[in-house]
């Protein structure tokens, strides 16, 4: 059972999963052993709108830091997400690309996008925020983005 | 269910986004050019508002819901009135089935959201002569 830290912004709430990295634009990271799952944060999705399409590099593509990593169409955007570390994509969410919609549903779960291979996950672990790091920045930005719309 | 012999069409009543426009000019392509004799525009508001007149054409007909987002206000608002939901379709899905279809704008449409918004109401016009009994289709909504 994941545990969150939660927050309500305006009548939006937040939440973000206690059990994993992440980075300021809105990627999660989990470390499972010796691969590390991949995905959105609930944040992410709320503020770019429901998922159109989701295209994902395919397995066995070697990524560096920055590299992308996915594409997401969203009602609202197209956006490219990057990778948070380098390694090697192991396994992909099919069903994140066939239906994009759990990506809304179920950002920490269902929704996750793939996994790569972590190779020096010790040393690129510490380029990744905390939960409590990236809650910290998830409520400024909604907060300027409540504002924003007022 | 009996042959019905009006479809209403639900269209989203949202503001500022394309996929609720594209909702929108399906519902007139439907009612005005395609079906006008056979279906009949429902307009989100009076359901709101409890209009009378609306509440019992929503009870009367099957209603076909053509919603802009996944929070479903068309779909939502039929079952609370007590509606028979012939067939709920949300325009992302639609335009999944079109990615080249990607509309913008809202006031005006630009020409992808005018051709998704005429591939949705071809899909609505195959649903409503099925609901009809036309086309060879079942005679049961």
């Amino acid at each position: 059972m994941i545990e969150y830290l939660e927050t309500t912004v305006d009548k939006f709430i937040f939440k973000v999963a206690k059990d994993r990295f992440y980075t300021p634009e809105g990627l999660w990271v989990l470390n499972e052993d010796s691969l590390v799952r991949i995905g959105v944060t609930d944040f992410f999705q709320q503020r770019n709108g429901d998922i159109a399409f989701v295209n994902l590099q395919p397995i066995d593509t070697v990524l560096k830091f920055d590299d992308e990593l996915a594409s997401v169409e969203t009602i609202k955007v197209n956006l490219s997400l990057v990778s948070p570390l380098a390694g090697k994509i192991i396994k992909i969410n099919k069903n994140a690309e066939a239906k994009p919609e759990i990506v809304n549903q179920d950002p920490y779960g269902e929704g996750w996008l793939c996994q790569l291979s972590a190779d020096n996950w010790p040393e690129e672990s510490k380029k990744l925020l905390s939960p409590q790091q990236y809650f910290v920045i998830m409520k400024k930005e909604a907060e300027e983005e409540v504002k924003k719309n007022e | 269910m009996s042959k019905a012999e009006k479809i209403n069409i639900v269209p989203c009543s949202g503001i500022g986004k394309a996929f609720g426009s594209v909702s929108r000019l399906a519902a007139y392509y439907i009612t005005e050019d395609d079906h006008p004799s056979d279906s009949k525009l429902v307009p989100l508001a009076l359901l709101v508002l409890g209009d009378k007149d609306t509440n019992e054409t929503v009870l009367a007909n099957p209603s076909i819901t053509i919603d802009g987002c996944k929070l479903q206000c068309a779909r939502k608002m039929i079952g609370e009135c007590g509606g028979h939901i012939a067939k709920d379709l949300v325009v992302l899905d639609v335009y999944r089935e079109h990615p080249d279809m990607k509309p913008s704008g809202v006031a005006e449409l630009n020409e992808a959201g005018e051709k998704l918004a005429r591939a949705l109401a071809d899909k609505v016009d195959s649903i409503i002569d099925q609901s009809l009994g036309k086309n060879g289709g079942s005679k049961n909504a």
